[in-house]
């Protein structure tokens, strides 16, 4: 019998199927996002325009403005949703009698979709809705949530951030896990107080999984699209008219494709730099697990 | 002694107290859902100017909403996502797993960089590349086909990742011990180590399914006759033609919310400690 040390044809019998998928479905896509962005399509052909339409977008002022709104919407967004997932796990992993009847509960979201969550939430806060009449008992007027240039991207971002910190938080679950207890223990015996624990133990310590977080958590956010899609259509005026939204308006409703996946390459384009620096600024000195 | 007793009980009262908030928090839209889904139509909004507690239970009650969007064809969308989530979980099961199991128990060249490649392409969203996507379906002629929904979902990065992980922790004893008793590679993959996976299994299965469950820019793309509705888009466009039939509209949103949370609840145990590791190690 032979015993060869690596059976390589069962390996690559392994591997083909997803390297297939990757190839495919993931990298072949970009390629093609790249190449269709030096083209246009004019009466039914393709013709070749080179970098027209990036030259094209550092003139349109509307995908200046829908830069900027996406830049806002993730400024705001993330930093929220992390801080966020990350009480609602410290929450998570207390001990008491009881404690786990509101683990599942807190748990809710994530079985629930973003556009289910967007259905539900645009009717709560209709102006007849929950939200108005929550907020009438202390005397507040109701208020115009979706439809008012102000208010928005505000109630778009309650929204994502409702639906999405229960899913943050099992990551942030898994880091308060790793860190020993002992470490706790010790603290406690000498006498460093709760917040002082949270801020120069658990935190530093919680900094992979932060970071993987954060990174994660930018990118789904920079992408959103469901939510505008179902609320808003970009509106009203513009303001919640994120670039995943214009590009797919271009592409799809007035069907200019070469601007639609010039506009996908800036957006992925922007992505990896964010993702890039977060890496560089963050991961930094690596803390010993 | 007594007094430390009181205090800890007043102590667990207020914790008790501030997380029965938090956790209404959470709960409340998709309770209001579940009530208002119970009421007629002309009542969803009764009750709320001036708020009264009532606005938080179905009365009158009615199950109208029910038979109403079973009648508008939402079992056949229902059945329609199942049938794609589950192909996808199976089939992505089998690949994701392959994969994972390759990656922990052999040696060869270009091994991290196929590794770290795949789990970074993966990582970026479904969304930035769905544009393209669309492209490539055209050309493979799979628009308005099922294929489509399927095919581009199998694979996913995450789910090699928790099974890579999961192959690793497994000592190497077992596979040599087993080789050295002439048992082959494909035996010791089916016989000791996918018995071993399950949990990991279950945790996959669970990341897969939801993606498709959820799944809603992709499909909406990629089936533009939209013959062949999944869940999120039919819960959409139902949105858009039915604006104001408020309890079906809830109804809708009520099944589509349940059946995922239905999944979860049992299985939750699997579905933290899965993703929290990858957390850790991602």
């Amino acid at each position: 019998m032979t015993q060869s040390r690596t059976p390589v044809l069962l390996i690559i019998l392994l591997l083909v199927p997803a390297l297939i998928g990757l190839v495919v479905f993931r990298l072949y896509p970009i390629a093609l996002a790249v190449n269709d962005s030096f083209f246009n399509v004019l009466r039914g052909n393709s013709v070749f325009v080179g970098f027209d339409n990036y030259v094209a977008l550092l003139t349109d002022s509307a995908f200046w403005n829908s830069l900027k709104v996406t830049l806002w919407f993730n400024l705001l967004i993330n930093p929220i949703q992390i801080a966020l997932a990350l009480g609602l796990a410290l929450l998570y992993v207390q001990n008491f009698k009881g404690v786990s009847v509101y683990r599942v509960l807190f748990l809710i979201p994530i079985g629930v979709s973003l556009p289910t969550a967007v259905i539900i939430w645009r009717i709560m806060l209709s102006q007849d809705g929950l939200v108005n009449g929550v907020i009438g008992i202390a005397g507040v007027p109701a208020q115009p949530w979706l439809t008012a240039e102000s208010l928005a991207l505000y109630s778009i971002i309650a929204i994502a951030t409702w639906k999405g910190i229960s899913y943050w938080m099992i990551f942030i679950i898994g880091g308060l896990q790793n860190i020993s207890p002992e470490i706790y223990d010790a603290a406690r015996i000498d006498g460093v107080k709760a917040w002082q624990r949270l801020i120069f133990i658990t935190i530093p310590l919680l900094r992979p999984t932060l970071l993987f977080v954060l990174v994660a958590d930018v990118s789904i956010n920079f992408l959103l699209f469901a939510p505008i899609f179902m609320l808003t259509q970009g509106g009203p005026a513009g303001s919640t008219n994120v670039l995943m939204y214009e590009a797919y308006k271009s592409g799809f409703v007035f069907g200019d494709m070469g601007r639609a996946m010039a506009i996908i390459v800036v957006v992925v384009a922007i992505l990896l730099v964010i993702v890039g620096l977060q890496f560089k600024l963050l991961s930094g000195r690596k803390e010993a697990r | 002694m007594a007094a430390t007793t009181a205090r800890r009980g007043v102590g667990l009262g207020l914790r008790h107290l501030a997380y029965a908030v938090i956790a209404f928090i959470f709960v409340l839209p998709l309770w209001w859902a579940i009530v208002s889904s119970l009421r007629p139509n002309g009542e969803v909004f009764a009750d709320i100017f001036p708020f009264t507690a009532k606005a938080l239970l179905p009365s009158p009650f009615t199950l109208e909403a029910y038979s109403g969007i079973f009648e508008r064809g939402f079992g056949m969308i229902i059945g329609n996502t199942m049938l794609v989530a589950l192909i996808t979980m199976v089939a992505g099961l089998i690949v994701n797993g392959a994969a994972g199991f390759a990656f922990a128990m052999f040696q060869f060249r270009g091994k991290t960089i196929i590794l770290t490649l795949i789990i970074i392409s993966f990582m970026l969203p479904f969304e930035a590349i769905a544009l393209p996507l669309y492209t490539v379906t055209q050309q493979l002629g799979w628009l308005d086909n099922i294929a489509a929904l399927i095919v581009p979902s199998v694979a996913n990065g995450l789910a090699v990742f928790l099974f890579y992980q999961f192959f690793s922790q497994v000592p190497k004893d077992y596979a040599e011990a087993a080789r050295l008793d002439g048992v082959s590679w494909l035996n010791i993959l089916l016989r000791i180590y996918v018995p071993l996976s399950v949990p990991t299994c279950i945790s996959a299965a669970l990341l897969l399914f939801i993606f498709q469950w959820e799944a809603f820019l992709w499909p909406l793309l990629a089936m533009p006759s939209q013959q062949f509705k999944v869940i999120q888009v039919g819960m959409a466009a139902f949105q858009q033609q039915y604006q104001t039939i408020w309890n079906q509209l809830f109804a809708v949103s009520v099944i589509t919310a349940l059946i995922p949370i239905a999944l979860l609840l049992p299985l939750q145990r699997y579905y933290v400690q899965g993703l929290a590791g990858a957390g850790i190690k991602g």
